[in-house]
């Protein structure tokens, strides 16, 4: 729900967010060690969480075409009430997006 | 001979002769969270004996109104029970010990952002209680004095900005008129310390630094200002020996995980040792120094805590009845001090160890095996026990009756490597990547075992498929009760461990049972609930764990029924 708040309040001032690896498969074992360097304390090594709140292979379950971008905007600002911090200015750009590209190798089907 | 000198001591600690006539029976309750302030965990009554265990009836239950780990020891003074939930607490509960009908409540609203800075579930581990009051320790920093009659605040003193990284999860030590606490962090690079609060007004009066500063004793065992965030969080709960008045702790792993940032890429770290942390520390209560200390993990680099609870006893050491402390660490040695002197008796594995060879009798310093070490960059395999440690919170208990030590133990290691870190406030501070899903030897991933700590032997081990399973309570009846990850709760022969009875409570038990009579009657009782976040560090397994029992929270009460 707040993803969802967070993603529409966005995209009424900004351009949604895009992956610029997207679909690189040469990119993937470096955004799943970035993802387990950063993320797994919360998220789980390699993505498997039993946890569903924290389960990131349930992205595109969730969000769908907007996966993308409320990805980036809850990595970026953070949803402090539900335990995730902002990581602007700790992650760059470039390591967000290579997170992203390993969670979406990593994505279950609807 | 020095065992009825330590118990009259304690009884003035706890309150147990005071006049107060709501508190007259409480030499029969659950007065602290281990206990006694020893942390034995031993239950002196024997009315559930192995002859009539399988008679054993849920008396009553509360339920405990949140879903999140559930990890509450419940105290008992005179015929009231104290039990906490998780989530802040979200609530303490007083209830009548007999029927569970509830008193009073205490719901402290916690700010809802404490999640960022707790690492590994909003759990809480229950209260303390001396003279009248009761003390809760809260994820958001702040420490409150209740009316132990009313619930009403008495005070409300900030330990900790928690906005740091910084939580408190264990309940704290209640030492002659003082209360005393530590605080979670490690993970977030805080500079834990110990401080201790007035009993009467919640005023400060002496803190301790576990870390420390430039210039003190101990900072040239840090490499540069890395000492600033060298974690030392004192996480967990205290042990106190009125006798010899010392007051003791365990410090967490030093910050970050990525030891290169506090010395050397080696295990040959010399002089780099990261003092005070994954250490043992006796404290003179008055003054708030450290009398001694001991450090089971130098240059930890696996996150091998040294918080694990301290459990205080006297034994026959040598022909001698020396006063010795037990401590099961994380890193798989079962350690027995001298508590006056802080002299190493004996440190011998207790679970797998692969990491290190042994435990150098000299220096007291284990003995590497250099690849086990995780470097920057550079992956250690295999490596046993892995970071929740051959045992972690779930409490130990000493049984005076077997004089055994029974231990909710890990069967599981892990691959890890060293990366860059650097420190940002209230961000984890880690620089490390780790896989913790690797089962150890024989496939079980937990055993309850039965620990001589005189002989360094096992006497018995029970092995559970799941791990983190559940504290430990030995009684007088020859019994030993603990729960495990799938919700059962379980009575076992403390001689043999053979299951005499279990009862299913619907979800994961963690937390350590207790005893304590009242008319005439013994009870037993334990809090229900699967941990959350943990189990998550643990990829497929977790999903298993999560398979195994849905979360709940719920106290349950067990008694015989009239024949």
């Amino acid at each position: 729900m707040t993803g969802w708040l967070l993603a529409r309040g966005a995209s009424e001032t900004a351009p949604p967010a895009t992956n610029p690896f997207h679909a690189d498969a040469s990119v993937v074992p470096v955004g799943r060690s970035l993802f387990n360097q950063h993320c797994s304390h919360c998220h789980a090594p390699n993505a498997i969480n039993p946890d569903p709140s924290r389960d990131l292979r349930r992205l595109k379950l969730r969000y769908r075409e907007n996966m993308a971008h409320v990805f980036y905007e809850t990595v970026t600002e953070g949803r402090p009430t539900k335990g995730m911090v902002p990581w602007k200015g700790v992650l760059s750009e470039d390591a967000i997006w290579k997170i992203f590209t390993f969670l979406e190798s990593v994505q279950r089907e609807p | 001979m020095r065992r009825p000198g330590f118990v009259v001591a304690f009884a003035v600690l706890t309150g147990m002769l005071c006049t107060d006539t709501a508190l007259a029976q409480s030499t029969t309750g659950w007065p602290v969270y281990g206990g006694d302030s020893g942390n034995t965990r031993y239950g002196k009554l024997d009315q559930i004996t192995t002859k009539n265990v399988q008679r054993l009836k849920v008396a009553w239950v509360l339920q405990l109104g949140t879903l999140e780990a559930q990890e509450s020891t419940p105290l008992v003074i005179g015929d009231t029970l104290y039990v906490t939930s998780s989530s802040g607490p979200k609530h303490v509960f007083a209830v009548e010990a007999k029927t569970g009908t509830v008193r009073w409540r205490y719901s402290p609203e916690i700010p809802a952002d404490v999640q960022q800075t707790t690492c590994c579930g909003l759990d809480n581990r229950g209260v303390a209680y001396a003279k009248g009051k009761i003390f809760v320790t809260r994820l958001d920093g702040y420490l409150v004095a209740l009316d132990a009659r009313t619930g009403k605040e008495l005070w409300k003193s900030q330990v900790v900005d928690y906005t740091q990284g910084a939580a408190i999860t264990s309940p704290p030590t209640a030492v002659k008129n003082l209360v005393v606490t530590g605080f979670a962090g490690g993970e977030y690079g805080v500079r834990g310390y110990i401080s201790a609060f007035d009993q009467d007004t919640g005023k400060e009066v002496w803190r301790l630094y576990t870390v420390p500063a430039t210039g003190e004793p101990g900072s040239e065992t840090w490499k540069g200002d890395s000492w600033k965030f060298g974690g030392g969080a004192a996480w967990y709960v205290g042990s106190y020996d009125p006798q010899l008045n010392l007051l003791y702790y365990g410090t967490s792993n030093p910050a970050p995980w990525a030891a290169v940032v506090r010395g050397p890429d080696s295990s040959a770290y010399g002089d780099f040792t990261n003092l005070f942390t994954a250490s043992t520390l006796a404290i003179d209560p008055d003054s708030g120094k450290i009398v001694w200390h001991y450090q089971s993990t130098p240059y930890d680099a696996w996150d091998y805590d040294g918080v694990n609870e301290l459990v205080l006893a006297d034994v026959v050491v040598g022909g001698q009845t020396t006063p010795v402390l037990f401590k099961a660490d994380r890193n798989g040695f079962f350690y027995v001090l001298n508590r006056k002197t802080g002299k190493l008796i004996s440190a011998e594995p207790y679970v797998f160890v692969n990491w290190a060879t042994g435990v150098d009798k000299a220096s007291g310093r284990p003995i590497e095996i250099p690849e086990k070490r995780p470097r920057l960059d550079t992956w250690a395999r295999d490596i046993c026990p892995n970071l929740f440690g051959g045992k972690n919170w779930e409490p130990m208990a000493y049984s005076p009756q077997t004089r055994l030590v029974y231990i909710p133990t890990f069967n599981l290691c892990m691959d890890l490597a060293g990366r860059t870190a650097e420190y940002k406030r209230g961000m984890f501070y880690l620089g490390s990547e780790w896989d913790l899903a690797k089962v150890g030897p024989g496939g079980h991933m937990s055993e309850a075992i039965a620990w001589d700590p005189i002989k360094n032997v096992k006497v018995w081990g029970n092995k559970e498929e799941l791990p983190f399973m559940g504290g430990m309570l030995p009684t007088a009846g020859g019994l030993v009760f603990h729960g495990n990850i799938q919700g059962w709760f379980k009575a076992l022969d403390a001689s043999t461990g053979k299951l005499l009875w279990q009862f299913n409570t619907g979800s994961g038990i963690s937390a350590g049972p207790v005893t304590y009579e009242l008319d005439g009657k013994q009870y037993v009782a334990v809090v229900s609930g699967r941990l959350v976040t943990p189990p998550s560090f643990l990829g497929h397994i977790g999903e298993k764990i999560f398979a195994s029992s849905p979360p709940g929270g719920a106290l349950f009460v067990f008694e015989l029924p009239a024949p």
